[in-house]
């Protein structure tokens, strides 16, 4: 079942330059300069119910824009947008119900009250019953360590206790489709795996559709099979991580040790060295020319262990943002 | 109407309520400008009309009690929270709103009610405290009709302030410079609604074009209603007023609030 349909969605905004200080507030007083700025830029895809997708790009990629999009937020410059069969700009109830949209960089708990005080009052407007909502304050406050806090105003808690907080508030309807903008930022290595592993839970528990942002490349390796990477507005991929890999990673890392130190010379021309501390040694050869170079390396080097792998998502991803040369 | 529709709103008026209590100085202190900002009042009039004589045709107890009530009335209509939405729009705090099945209308009068009860209590206090130790002529009016007009006209009154108030607030929508015209709405309404002192002691011509105004209806008009000091003919013509302006604010509203969704760009990350 498809749950979430975007066709040729363009989504523009206009916004005026200052230049800084005091004359450039005059001078926007005067005659202010506008500008058109694409944020996203026709792009169209599918996912199907039950989907954890991955969706990847820098900062001012369109990635927010477009989970505000299919949360309803912003009305579409253009383009149609289908979320469980509404138009998520109607806003209307059903679908509000439905859907929650986490954004790691911003708080709905109201500041100098206890974060349940707000919670109650999500309780009320999506009219849940007090023993389903009792459960599911109980299981996410003590899965996400949070329970002692539960009283505490919110302004007193640190920063990534409130992001659980927000994220207990953003769950307790229980929603179908989980729009997470960022939602392991602030939190520390342990608690960002809690969370990944209570995304994966959620996620086969209710069947439930969820699209992450994350820049911790480690969010997305970890939960996401397909993904989406959009810069400057435009979607450069979508599908299968692993195609990602394939498709973006242009070299191989050759990982050897060595038997007897080399002059690092004799490797010229045959790929980039990316580290030399005898006995390690660690190339980047290039994919297609790779069994050639390989068979050269095993001739004139003397190795102990050698060890071929792809390269780091991580790096792939980097690389495919600099080198916007690369087309599909 | 469904009670579970009402309830998520009587939780949004009692958050309200405890928020201001967590900043009780705050409230104090507010409080505190008020009672003297009346006392001021109180005392110019006091010292203008001679008890036994009338001036600009009010009596010393008529104006003394225009001034105690248009302190109460102040503190049922203008205690509103509404001022925020500007903000709340420019900051893109709207977004949290506008992801929940809430209506943001409604759920801004339920904030406006926790506020409200809260300065009702002290607005209450504070006259009590003032009639016990000041012990000022007060008029008290006998004639339950006057009462339920003027109550009627409060209510209208706080509808009225918050459209006002409201589509303000909307100007967020379009520019982030949403404290200027607020600042001179401040001024205006001050002035205009009779706060400062009672419309009709202006020249005539100046008090027929204020009544085409908004304003009066906030604040003037509800006191007029229950000194009982105006014709039949005055009271008819000065609701139909109000509830004309109730009806073109309210679509005037309705109108920006679609127009502004459309140009909303959730900022604020």
């Amino acid at each position: 079942m498809k749950v979430i349909s975007v066709n040729h969605l363009s989504k523009s905004y206009s916004v005026y330059k200052k230049e800084p200080g005091i004359l450039g507030t005059f001078k926007s007083l005067v005659s202010r300069k506008y500008e058109t700025v694409e944020a996203v830029k026709d792009i169209s895809f599918n996912i199907e119910e039950g989907e954890l997708i991955g969706f990847i790009g820098p900062n001012g990629a369109g990635k927010t824009t477009t989970l505000k999009c299919l949360s309803g937020l912003l009305y579409p410059t253009s383009g149609q947008v289908k979320v469980l069969g509404y138009t998520p700009f109607e806003r209307k109830a059903k679908f509000l119900n439905t859907i929650s949209l986490v954004m790691g960089q911003k708080n709905q708990l109201w500041w100098d009250l206890p974060a349940m005080d707000s919670f109650l009052l999500n309780k009320e407007m999506y009219q849940i019953p007090d023993t389903q909502f009792n459960e599911v304050i109980e299981e996410l406050s003590k899965l996400l360590e949070v329970k002692e806090f539960l009283l505490t105003p919110v302004k007193k808690l640190s920063l990534g206790q409130r992001m659980k907080m927000e994220l207990i508030a953003a769950l307790i309807h229980n929603p179908k489709v989980l729009f997470l903008d960022e939602p392991t930022i602030g939190l520390d290595v342990v608690m960002q795996k809690n969370l990944r592993d209570f995304i994966r839970e959620y996620n086969r528990k209710y069947k439930a559709t969820i699209i992450l942002t994350s820049h911790y490349m480690g969010d997305v390796e970890e939960l996401c099979k397909r993904v989406i990477v959009i810069n400057h507005g435009k979607i450069l991929f979508d599908g299968l991580l692993s195609n990602l890999v394939k498709k973006f990673a242009s070299y191989k890392r050759v990982s050897i040790v060595l038997e007897d130190a080399i002059n690092p010379r004799i490797l010229e021309g045959v790929g980039e060295i990316e580290k030399y501390f005898f006995p390690e040694l660690v190339l980047q050869i290039k994919k297609e020319e790779a069994n050639k170079i390989l068979s050269k390396i095993m001739k004139e080097v003397p190795i102990a262990d050698i060890r071929i792998e792809d390269p780091d998502v991580e790096d792939i991803i980097r690389d495919v943002f600099t080198s916007e040369k690369t087309k599909i | 109407m469904n009670w579970s529709a009402v309830k998520p709103y009587l939780q949004v008026a009692k958050n309200t309520w405890n928020n201001a209590l967590t900043y009780r100085i705050n409230v104090l202190m507010w409080r505190f400008r008020m009672v003297l900002q009346l006392l001021a009042t109180y005392f110019l009039w006091l010292a203008v009309i001679p008890s036994n004589k009338t001036v600009l045709g009010y009596s010393q107890s008529a104006m003394l009690t225009y001034v105690l009530a248009s302190a109460v009335v102040s503190a049922i209509v203008f205690s509103s929270l509404v001022g925020e939405v500007g903000e709340e729009i420019n900051k893109g705090d709207l977004s949290n709103y506008l992801l929940k099945p809430v209506n943001y209308f409604a759920y801004w009068l339920a904030r406006d009610a926790g506020d409200k009860a809260m300065n009702i209590c002290f607005a209450v206090i504070e006259i009590t405290l003032i009639i016990l130790f000041l012990r000022p002529p007060v008029f008290l009016q006998a004639n339950v009709l006057f009462i339920v007009l003027s109550i009627v006209a409060i209510i209208m009154a706080i509808l009225l302030y918050f459209l006002m108030n409201f589509l303000l607030g909307l100007i967020g929508f379009w520019s982030s410079e949403v404290w200027a015209p607020r600042f001179i709405f401040f001024t205006v309404y001050a002035f205009f609604s009779g706060g400062i002192f009672p419309l009709d002691i202006l020249p005539k011509q100046f008090f027929i074009f204020f009544q085409l105004l908004p304003f009066p209806y906030l604040l003037y008009f509800p006191i007029k209603l229950y000194l009982g000091q105006l014709s039949i003919l005055e009271i008819i013509l000065g609701f139909l007023a109000s509830a004309a302006w109730l009806v073109l604010l309210y679509k005037i509203l309705q109108w920006g609030w679609k127009k502004g969704l459309k140009q909303y760009t959730a900022q604020g990350r």
